[in-house]
């Protein structure tokens, strides 16, 4: 059996485990002897990667198939500051399950997304979870955040989300929302306003914001990066989810 | 005109109406059933519809004969003239009304049978010919829809009119009507209480709890969920509209037969001919319904209504014309089935996602549930204004119409009954044509089948809830007329009977009869729905019990018991009948020979007009919460995983059980108490304790 590794984000952990992309996602989604559900994000890491200050040679011992034969789901080598400690060209596939335990596989593109007019709203997924928005396009965000902050707050390595503004990231006061479903639609629009009118460049719009992603709304894809590089996984449009992997796409939607 | 030889014409029509119900069912038959696949997870649902035909008809044969006997005893003696002649024995006469009986249920049995049989085959050819073309997949489900419309159009005349036939006596076929009714009633709220039961079962646990998707295989519940559909939308409408269908046109035969000597048979055989006329109508209109590629399926049916109904109307007048029949006739029938046509539209306003009231209850659902809840009630209780005008302006229409021909204007309002349902073959394969194409997209989805094949089955889907709401309006507005017809023919009963009936509210135990008569809709619904509560309860609990002890379900390694949720519906559905039954059979006989026939009036009156009230305002409230949960998940408001959404899935939850299991079923109970009312009249009026 092939032995993973796996850096998941939902919780930033690096795990190595015994099964595939697709049936760890499942595993982590809807568990293994209870009933339990929740979305799962996690990169496949390179199976050669290693760290001084992760114990992954230990862990792989640990890692043997059950009594049974069947293969070992999970074991954990480490919990908290995951990212930071983690080679960006280590990372491969970005895999992202729906709470019932679907999995859609993201490659990363060398081609960054072109700046937008208009403002973004950003979901940090690692290493902490705020729901942002801003008027600087993703990349512009990244380096703030991680490159080169204008003020005191900062991150060593970043995962983050462009999520989907419609109408509003125009329009704040007046735009349509359409179908975005994000909670306290008035504040979120304040929040904007906020940063399209006032020298301010980001305003957290929700401190205690679940990490859950809403996959439906992502607009562009998913960035990680940290002081030396920032990757990008973009999102395939709905359509092509829709005719090419109907089942996650519905899964999603819900 | 012979009337006489109209009857033979309407059994020709009926023979007529069964064998093209046989054609077009091997028709279906003859299509591309699939994959292996597609056909497993059929097979599934078949089996499932089966277990619970079964069941159901295993329990109304012993009903059928416990209540068959006691007829047969009952009717037996005749009290008519007791003071002068004692009691009388008339073996012949009880022996009649009982095969009556059973024949009325055996029809209601076969016609439902024959559409559930061809619905849990089209289910399979439906999503398979979606593959190739819209068209092919509508044409499928829409003849298989037809099987049961004119299966059951064809039975009621065949079985009314030989019952006629053979004992000359319109009483006679009141117990046809009984034993349809009695059947219906069961179907109805069994099918009601089972596909319920099932679908918030799968709802609450599937998508709420686990978050899976709709018609996910994983989900141990959904074939019970899509057994459901068939049972509730295809049996349960099809021994609906039957019953309101016979009970019309038995209300106006009695009536016919209160008439004087020499206009009684003629005005006795008058319903048979409309029902027969309808009957051709429908043959004709189901041929006008039909749709391209990227055509509207929704705009076909509604054509295909349009036009039987021109094609009925044209038929009346060449009869009026040809046959010398009173001009009230037509006038009557015509205005039923306009107020029956617009009336159905009418419930398409507040149910349809594209005016005020859905758009308004999805808007103000981004405030939360109370405010979703408060908002499809308000507008569920203004939805029945426009019927009850419908109703209102038929029945003073029909009435003072007739009256004024010179014929007793109560039989202008049964008339006006009939003619809102003589069209009941293209109105019912309308509406059996939504559950077919609803299975045939869960079946797409089980089987995994491309994305553009559920395309195609939502685009179906779509129309198929139109329908259905189209066709909810329609059934209780003509139940509405049906049971006014009833009440008028239960008073002549006992008139004829020797025993002058007054029902005036100056008199008390009229009063108490009116107000007993108006708790017993909401009881019976509360009954009904109490039903769904408990057994989706226990379901549930079996739902997350094979989660819970079969991990692999949801990794999709390991197969749901879907037999367990089946069963559990099944028998929770026809264990909940009973105390529903005896509410409908029962209570108008305790309030009859406790309270006195003037009481029972009463009864029927306040039955009558708070079921009517209740039937309208469920169907229309439980169809405008689940349409603006669509309407959010098409994209409005937040969409799919709102606030709103959230809330408008809560008015959904609630309006399951109003619109397809307490709502519908009132038409039943209410046609039901009236038959029985007038069935044993004659008893009543003889023996009563006030």
């Amino acid at each position: 059996m092939t032995t993973h590794f796996y850096l998941s984000l939902l919780p930033e952990a690096l795990i190595v485990s015994m099964l595939d992309p697709e049936e760890f996602g499942t595993y982590y989604a809807v568990g293994s002897a209870k009933k339990s559900r929740g979305q799962a994000i996690f990169f496949e890491v390179d199976p050669t990667f290693r760290h001084p200050y992760f114990r992954i040679d230990e862990a792989l011992k640990r890692c043997v198939p059950h009594e049974d034969g069947s293969p070992k789901a999970s074991i954990y080598v480490s919990v908290y500051r995951v990212l930071e400690h983690v080679d960006i060209d280590a990372l491969m596939d970005l895999y992202l399950t729906t709470q019932d335990g679907r999995t859609l596989g993201l490659k990363s593109s060398d081609q960054l997304p072109p700046a937008e007019e208009g403002l973004h709203l950003y979901q940090e997924i690692v290493p902490v979870s705020p729901l942002v928005v801003s008027r600087l396009d993703p990349v512009s965000f990244y380096e703030l955040i991680v490159k080169t902050p204008t003020s005191l707050i900062t991150v060593p390595a970043i995962t983050f989300v462009e999520l989907q503004l419609g109408e509003l990231a125009n329009d704040p006061e007046m735009g349509l929302v359409e179908n975005l479903p994000y909670s306290n639609i008035d504040h979120l629009r304040q929040c904007l306003s906020d940063v399209k009118t006032k020298f301010v460049s980001t305003k957290m719009v929700d401190r205690t914001h679940s990490p859950v992603v809403p996959y439906r709304c992502v607009k562009n894809g998913f960035f990680v990066g940290n002081a030396e590089k920032l990757r990008y996984y973009p999102m395939p449009s709905a359509e092509t989810l829709r005719t090419e992997n109907y089942r996650w796409f519905r899964s999603a939607s819900m | 005109m012979n009337y006489t030889t109209w009857i033979y014409i309407g059994i020709v029509g009926g023979v007529i109406s069964i064998g093209v119900a046989i054609y077009l069912y091997f028709w279906v038959m003859r299509q591309n059933k699939g994959s292996e696949k597609a056909q497993e997870v059929s097979s599934w649902i078949r089996s499932g519809a089966n277990t619970y035909l079964r069941r159901l008809y295993t329990a109304l044969a012993i009903l059928a004969v416990i209540i068959g006997v006691i007829i047969a005893l009952i009717f037996s003696f005749n009290f008519e003239n007791i003071g002068t002649t004692g009691i009388v024995v008339d073996p012949k006469n009880g022996i009649q009304m009982a095969i009556s009986f059973v024949v009325g249920a055996l029809c209601s049995a076969v016609a439902g049978y024959m559409g559930m049989r061809v619905a849990v085959e089209a289910n399979v050819r439906t999503a398979t010919a979606a593959e190739q073309s819209l068209e092919s997949a509508f044409r499928i489900s829409f003849y298989a829809g037809s099987v049961l419309g004119l299966a059951m159009v064809g039975l009621a005349v065949i079985g009314m009119s030989v019952i006629f036939l053979v004992t000359g006596q319109a009483h006679a076929v009141l117990g046809f009507s009984f034993g349809a009714s009695t059947l219906a009633l069961l179907a109805k709220a069994g099918g009601g209480i089972y596909t319920k039961t099932a679908d918030i079962a799968a709802d609450l646990v599937g998508k709420v709890e686990i978050g899976i998707p709709e018609d996910d295989p994983r989900n141990p519940a959904v074939v019970a969920d899509n057994v459901g559909d068939n049972v509730g939308d295809v049996a349960g409408m099809g021994a609906d509209i039957f019953d309101s269908y016979v009970a019309s046109t038995v209300a106006v035969m009695l009536l016919g037969a209160s008439f004087a000597e020499t206009l009684q048979y003629q005005y006795t055989v008058i319903p048979l001919i409309l029902c027969t006329l309808g009957v051709f109508a429908s043959l004709l209109g189901i041929q006008f319904v039909r749709v391209r590629e990227g055509g509207k399926p929704g705009a076909a049916l509604n054509r295909g209504t349009i036009i039987t109904c021109i094609i009925y109307i044209a038929m009346l007048l060449v009869l009026v014309f040809l046959g010398h029949v009173n001009m009230a006739i037509f006038w009557s029938a015509f205005v039923g089935i306009v107020a029956g046509v617009l009336i159905g539209f009418t419930s398409d306003y507040f149910t349809n996602d594209q005016h005020k009231p859905v758009q308004q209850t999805a808007k103000e659902s981004t405030s939360g549930s109370a405010i979703t809840i408060i908002t499809g009630f308000s507008y569920g209780l203004i939805s029945i204004l426009p019927s009850i005008l419908g109703v209102v302006i038929a029945t003073l229409i029909s009435f003072n119409v007739t009256q004024a021909s010179g014929l007793p204007g109560v039989y202008g309002i049964g008339v006006a009954a009939v003619g809102m349902l003589a069209i009941s073959g293209m109105i019912v394969s309308a509406d059996a044509y939504g559950p077919i194409v609803d299975n045939a997209r869960g079946i797409a989805e089980m089987a995994g089948m491309d994305h553009e094949v559920i395309a195609r089955a939502d685009v179906l889907d779509s129309a198929g809830n139109t329908a259905k709401a189209i066709t909810k309006g329609f059934s209780i507005s003509a139940a509405a007329l049906t049971v006014l017809a009833l009440f008028a023919a239960y008073a002549e009963v006992v008139e004829a009977n020797g025993m002058a009936i007054t029902i005036s509210l100056r008199e008390p135990l009229v009063v108490a009869g009116v107000l007993l008569g108006a708790t017993a809709p909401p009881i019976f619904s509360a009954l009904l729905m109490l039903s769904v509560t408990h057994n989706a309860f226990d379901m549930i609990e079996e739902i997350r019990r094979q989660f819970r002890e079969k991990p692999g379900i949801l990794a999709g390694t390991e197969m749901p018991d879907y037999d367990r949720c089946v069963g559990l519906a099944a028998q929770g559905a026809l264990s909940s009948l009973v105390l529903p039954t005896f509410l409908a059979v029962g209570l108008p006989l305790l309030v009859g020979f406790v309270l006195g026939p003037d009481a029972l009036g009463g009864f029927l009156g306040g039955a009558i007009f708070t079921g009517v009230i209740f039937a309208l305002f469920m169907a229309n409230a439980g169809g405008l919460w689940d349409n603006a949960k669509k309407y959010i998940e098409s994209g409005k408001f937040g969409g799919p995983g709102s606030e709103a959404h959230k809330a408008a899935v809560v008015g959904d939850t609630v309006g399951d059980p109003f619109k397809d299991t307490a709502g519908p079923s009132i038409n039943t109970l209410i046609t039901v108490m009236s038959l029985v009312s007038s069935l044993f009249a004659p008893i009543i009026a003889v023996f009563h304790l006030f």
